[in-house]
This record gives C-alpha cells, structure tokens and sequence, in this order.
C-alpha cells in the first residue's frame, strides 16, 4: 500500500515539474515525431485538362520506411514485405517510369523519398523529368519529331499525376537520421515486418486543388462559398524588359516624347526553369542565356552609341521572359499585349509616353537558349529564312572566332520564338543554341541543372589575375559568344562592321555566373542593390505564383538596368527622387563591380510587364483550346516529413481492445451503481415543508 | 413542459399547431410532433380528443418520412455525381472540400 502512495506522489510531483516547462514547449502528441527539415516537396500543378505533379493524404500520408540501393531492394520489400503501406528512399539514379509505375501498381507503396547520395553528375548520366518535346501543346507543330525529339532522356514525369508525395531531402545529415532508424528498427526479417515496431515516415503535402485549372479556379471565387478559400493560383510573374538607348526624348521638364518610327532588334532570353520539387537549379538552361543577355547588354552599351541608333532608326531591346517552361507564359503575354497595343504601357497609342511597339515593328528577333555545353560550336536555328535572318545567320556563321557557328535552317528547339511564328510565320526570328538536333543538356529542368553540369568554377580574382581563368572555361565560352553576337548586332545598326577594341570584361561574366550558380550576395547584385543579405543559396529560378517575391527576376532586371543605363551624375539622394516615368527610372547604383563604393546614379529604362498568361484575364476563355498556357498551382497548408517509430499492429489491436473492455465495464459498473443506488446513498432527509404561519 | 400536467383539449391543441407549423418546410418539426405525442395517441387509454390526436401524429410521422426519403435520396445522389455535376456542384454548394474532385 506505501508504495503505490510513493507512486502517486512521484508522479504528482513529476506532473508538476513538467507542467510549466512543458507550456513553451511541443505538444505531446508532436514528441514522437523528428522533423526531417531539408525536404523538398514534389506539388501539384493543374492546366486547362489535367493535373500533375503529387499529393499526400488529407493530414499526410505515412509508411515504414524502406531504404533502396539497387533495384531489386525495391522489388523485393514490394513482393516479400508484410507492413506496408511503404515508404521507398530511393537514390536519384533509380527513379524512372519503371520504378513509379511498379510502385504505384503495387498498391504498397504510400509515398516516396529520394536523395542524391552523393553522387556527382557524371555518375548520374542524365536526369531530366521534362517531356522529350518540351511545351508539346504551344510549339509549332512539326518542330520536334517522334524520331528526332530535342530532349531524348526526358521520362516526362514532371507532367504525370502521381498518386503518392514524394520529397527530395537534400541534406545527408538527414538522410543519415533516416537510414540509422531504418537499420535499426526495419532492415531484418522483412516478412515479419508486420509483427514489430517500424520505424515509419509521415509526409505531409496535401494540395488543395484538383482537376484542371477552370475548376479550382472557379471553386476559389464563389462568392456563396462559406469558407472562401483560394483553390489554386495561376503562374506567372514578370517579364523584364530594357532599351539599349531610350526609346523617349527627354526628358525636359518632366516630359517625354516618345520615338515613332524605329525598327527594333529584339534579344530575348528566357527567365526561368522548374523541377519536380521545390528546390531548382538551371545552371544551362536558363543561366548561361540571361548572362550572355546580360553581358551582351553591357557589351552593347559600350559599342553601340546614341548617333549610331539614330542614324540606323534601330534600337535594341532585351527581353526577358518568365514562365517559359510552361507553355510559354511571358511571351504569350507580352504577343498578347503587343497585339492589344499594351506594350511597352498601356494604351501606349494613346498615352504619349513611350512608342506602341508590336511585333511587325521588330526587325529581327534573336533568342538567346541554353549555350552550356562549350566542348562545340554554335547552332543558330530558323524557321522563316527571310532576307534580314539570312543576312544575320550569315554574319554570325562567317565570322572567324574562336566559336564556330553553324546555320540549321528548318529547325527550332523550343524557345520563345515559338510564340511569335505561331501569330506570323514571316517573324524574323532565329534561336542561338548549343545543340543542333538534340540537347547536350541532360539534365533540362532538373536539379542537377547545377554549375558543375556546365563545369563552372569561380575564380576570385582582380583585373590583372585574368590569365587565370583557364581558355576552355564557360567564362572564356561565354564572353567569345558576347563578343562575336555584340558585333553581329553592331553591324547590323550601322551597317559596317566593328573597329573599336572594346571587349567583353571576362571578370564580369565569371561574377555574372557566380551570381546566380553559388552565391546571390556577389559582387554584381551588391553594385545594383544596396544592403544585400540573402542566404548563400543559388536564387530560385522557378516562375512561381503572381505576388510572390521573385528575388532572381528582381536583381536580373536591375543588372539589365544597370548595364543599358547610363549615368546622369553623382550617387545621392536627389537621384532616386528625380522624376519617374515609364520611359526613365533613377537608381544609384556602383559605377562598376571594381568600385562598389563609388555611387553614381543611374537612368535606367529598364521596366517590366505582367507575365501572366491572357487565359486568365479574357472573359469565358476556352480552357480546353489550348490557345494560351493555363498552368496553375495548388495551394496548401503546409509541407513537412517527420520520422516516427509506428508501433506494431499488435500493439494497436492491444490498446485498442483494452479500450473497448474498460468501456464495456463501466457502463456495467455504472448499471449496478444506479440499480443499488439505495443501499449505496443515503437518502436525503426530506426538510419539512415550509409552513404559512 | 411536462405533458402529464397538460388537460387533454390543450395537448390536441398543441399537437395540432406543431403538425401545421411543419407544413413550413421544417420536417423537424413534425418529428418531435410525432415522438413527443406518440404515448398520449397511442399508449394512453381512450379520452376525447385521441382520435384527432392520432391523426396529426400519423400524419406528421408520414410526412417526416417522406422528407427523410427525399433528403437521403438528395445527398446521396449530389455526394455521388458532385465531380460529375462540376460547375454546377460547385454552385449550389456551401462548402468546397479540399483536394477531391
């Protein structure tokens, strides 16, 4: 009998003890779990028709957890296990349609996690989820052909409806933490997996919308909804945009005029990339395109003067397009608000701010796609060999450079020019890239898009350690290109050829690449963007949702303002509050990377429009027409994976029949109580009722 | 209130108001009618006014019935064709859940 009341009283006074360091604390039911916190979400994505991408359960799906070397690990725990649902981890190198196909027939198999243990990308070989003809439904038909597709690795399962979550956990640590509670909980006996304690995961990435695009889009603005809630959001952010020189005179007295009758010479790259998860990269495709954009820019600036603009009537203007990857959203917005007279503002014909430039006003359109692989020469494709894309193809492919060009007619990878042929095919376009039939990239659109894909290596030098950088560097690649495209377009304005010495800086390129492959607080965004301090991780490249902060396109549009500004004086205070128009913004920026602390200000025509496809703004739009990209994102709540160790089911069973029995006895012990309830209680004793006296 | 202390005209009275008040859409209505005076039509020996009693009581009972059937037959069919009806599901609808079709 003493010993019970210790009992009670060590775990009254443990009770107490526990109870206020427990209130800043994790609820009980949360201890079991460890969170797992360098996870990656694969999330779902919807269009017109479909869905794609993944979803867990409502409250996230769990599953023991089962760690898979080779094949036939996952074969074997598939056929012979006994406690699933399972979870796989799997290395990056097995995961293919085969793999997903034999999990999701199984029945077995409740989510997925997959790392890349360790592996560099030459052991990898290819790893791309992208379809073999990237934007099947927006390109030009005929462009990419059943026998000779551009992206010949692609499993296309980016773009498949996967009934499970799957995760990418990036850090080892926690891919460690998950194989010791795997080896030392799960990794024996597998038929017995039933009957013992497993160590399990919960992953949590339950999405919101379904179906297709119109019908989140529409559940998320009825208005007799109860419980308004956004479904799904559309994708899309900003396109950028920037003139070589102004294209208003001006300004005097804080009034512009805009310049009617030139001709334009576009250079457009795009902005984004995606993955199946969170986390993307894009070292080639998109990077090695906005640098040499952006270096081109800067080589441009120098080479091309005011004089020369005028007397050709040809400006030049850089194009940025977001959303690319999914059938072409910036540029179909930007044709579309061509088209309308919205572009560059507006009712730009009826505002006189800036000239309506359309697309019969470009002279020559020249896309600038992935230029990573720098072992080859050059590919220029075309599709209308018209008389200006002629004269260009040949200045490009005659050139005697360390970079031979060579001219593929009848052919267009997939690019933004797609768009433009699609309302006229006489657009003069062509696409600079760096594969002729097929990409050399094999990892488009995935993670391992990274700078070792394109064998960048960061050289943190000064001018006169040049020498440094090695010939057959991406550095060396890129600049060559700049130079030998800079002066094509030189030629092209003035129409003589280039005899200034001006050269493409090598150092800027290196620290244009450092910028958005390793580290966003470079030398570059500091020259451009004051106080800079983001984490040392390559900047997201995905386009994501509108409103959502773009740190890339933000800092990329700077630097394009930076390179096509020029300066109008001292860096001070008066310079940000100049007056602003569409035609000019004032930005005080470093004069040049190797004098960060010198402030000048900058007038900047740098601007940007909406990259939002036209789908969601025309009334009653046809969303099964396939006539304007209609990719949406889910929303949800929140994405985690946690490790937990699930007990048997016996142990279920036990808790649980223990629960019935106690259940059953009370409702017998309450019967007899109240069945006995005289002998039990005394009866009150009636008080006398009270008497009117 | 306790329906032991209610004279017998004054509960036809009520059961009679509650079996008209359900004729307002309100099916709940005529169920707590039915329940409530079922004893005193059926299970209490014979006075005055138990035909009539008996009468509203039925009749409510019938009328819940009908409405039970229909609505039952109502969620049934709606939770089935929602996806299906998609538009205008989605319309007539109060309460959108998370990720199903």
């Amino acid at each position: 009998m003493n010993t019970i009341k210790q009992n009670i009283l060590v775990f009254n006074i443990l009770f107490l003890l526990q109870f206020p360091i427990n209130s800043y604390g994790d609820r009980t039911k949360d201890k079991m779990y460890e969170e797992i916190s360098s996870s990656n979400a694969c999330f779902r994505r919807l269009n017109g028709t479909h869905q794609i991408g993944c979803s867990s359960k409502r409250g996230g799906s769990t599953g023991v957890i089962h760690f898979c070397e080779t094949e036939k690990d996952l074969e074997d725990i598939i056929v012979q296990g006994t406690g699933y649902p399972y979870i796989p981890i799997l290395p990056f190198k097995l995961f293919n349609h085969a793999a997903l196909h034999l999990m999701i027939d199984s029945n077995k198999i409740s989510g997925l996690i997959l790392h890349t243990n360790n592996e560099p990308v030459d052991v990898i070989k290819n790893f791309t989820h992208e379809n073999q003809c990237p934007n099947p439904y927006s390109s030009i038909d005929g462009t990419c052909k059943k026998e000779s597709v551009w992206n010949p690795w692609g499993t296309g399962l980016l773009y498949f409806d996967i009934p499970f979550p799957i995760f990418y956990v990036e850090r080892t640590e926690d891919v460690g933490l998950i194989r010791e509670c795997f080896v030392k909980f799960n990794n024996y006996s597998y038929q017995e997996h039933a009957d013992r304690s497993l160590c399990s995961l919960e992953l949590n990435s339950f999405m919101y919308a379904t179906t297709n695009s119109p019908t989140c889009i529409r559940r998320s603005s009825i208005v007799s909804n109860l419980n308004p809630q956004k479904f799904c959001d559309p994708l899309g952010d900003s396109n950028v945009w920037a003139s070589l020189h102004p294209l208003a005179e001006g300004p005097k007295k804080n009034e512009t005029k805009p310049i009617k009758d030139y001709k334009y010479i576009v250079i457009a790259a795009r902005l984004d990339t995606t993955s199946l998860f969170e986390k993307t990269s894009g070292a080639s495709s998109p990077i090695t395109g906005i640098v040499t954009l952006l270096s081109l820019a800067k080589y441009l600036n120098d080479t091309v003067r005011l004089e020369d603009v005028k007397a050709g009537k040809k400006n030049v203007l850089f194009f940025l397009f977001n959303g690319e990857t999914y059938d072409y959203i910036g540029s179909q917005r930007m044709l579309y608000d061509m088209l309308n007279g919205n572009f560059p503002i507006p009712n730009a014909n009826d505002t006189d701010i800036l000239p309506a430039i359309g697309p019969e006003d470009i002279d020559l359109f020249v896309e600038i796609s992935q230029l990573g692989n720098i072992n080859q020469k050059l590919y220029v494709h075309y599709l209308n060999d018209g008389k200006v894309v002629n004269n260009f193809v040949n200045k490009l492919t005659n050139t005697s450079s360390p970079v031979p060009f060579e001219a593929v007619p009848n052919s267009l990878p997939p690019a933004s020019l797609h768009t433009f042929l699609k309302n006229s095919s006489s657009f003069p376009g062509l696409v600079i890239s760096d594969h002729k039939t097929f990409y050399s990239n094999h990892f488009y659109n995935s993670v391992y898009d990274n700078s070792s894909n394109i064998h960048f290596k960061y050289y943190n030098l000064t001018t006169e350690e040049i020498s440094v950088i090695p010939k057959d560097s991406i550095q060396y690649f890129i600049k060559n290109i700049t130079e030998i495209i800079g002066r094509s377009i030189y030629q092209e304005i003035t129409g003589h050829g280039y005899t200034g010495d001006s050269k493409v800086d090598l150092i800027l390129v290196n620290e244009l690449l450092y910028c958005y492959l390793e580290d966003p607080n470079c030398k570059v965004h500091q020259a451009v963007h004051k106080d800079l301090n983001l984490p040392k991780i390559p900047l997201a490249l995905y386009v994501g949702v509108k409103g959502q902060e773009h740190n890339a396109r933000i800092l990329t549009s700077l630097t394009l303002g930076w390179f096509t500004g020029k300066t109008v004086g001292q860096g001070n205070i008066n310079c940000t509050n100049k007056f602003r128009s569409y035609a000019f913004k004032y930005y005080n920026m470093s004069k040049s990377i190797y004098d960060l602390n010198v402030t000048m200000c900058y007038q900047v025509t740098m601007n940007a429009t909406e990259a939002v496809s036209p789908a969601f703004s025309i009334k009653d739009y046809d969303w099964s027409s396939g006539q304007y990209s209609s990719w949406t994102e889910s929303t949800w709540k929140e994405l985690n994976v946690r490790l937990f160790l699930k007990p048997s089911a016996n142990q279920g069973k036990m808790t649980m029949a223990i629960g019935c029995i106690s259940m059953i006895f009370s409702f017998l012990l309450v019967y007899f109580i109240k069945s006995r309830s005289h002998i039990l209680f005394v009866p009150p004793i009636p008080t006398d009722a009270p008497t009117d006296c | 209130m306790d329906l032991s202390k209610v004279p017998n005209d004054r509960k036809l009275y009520l059961c009679r108001t509650y079996f008209r008040i359900g004729f307002f859409l309100l099916p709940f209505v005529w169920l707590v009618n039915a329940v409530w005076f079922f004893n005193d039509a059926f299970r209490k020996p014979e006075f005055d006014e138990q035909k009539s009693m008996k009468k509203y009581v039925v009749c409510s009972a019938i009328g819940t019935s009908i409405w039970f059937v229909a609505l039952l037959s109502w969620v049934i069919t709606f939770q089935l064709n929602r996806s299906n009806w998609g538009e205008f599901a989605d319309y007539i609808s109060f309460i959108i859940p998370f990720g199903t079709p």
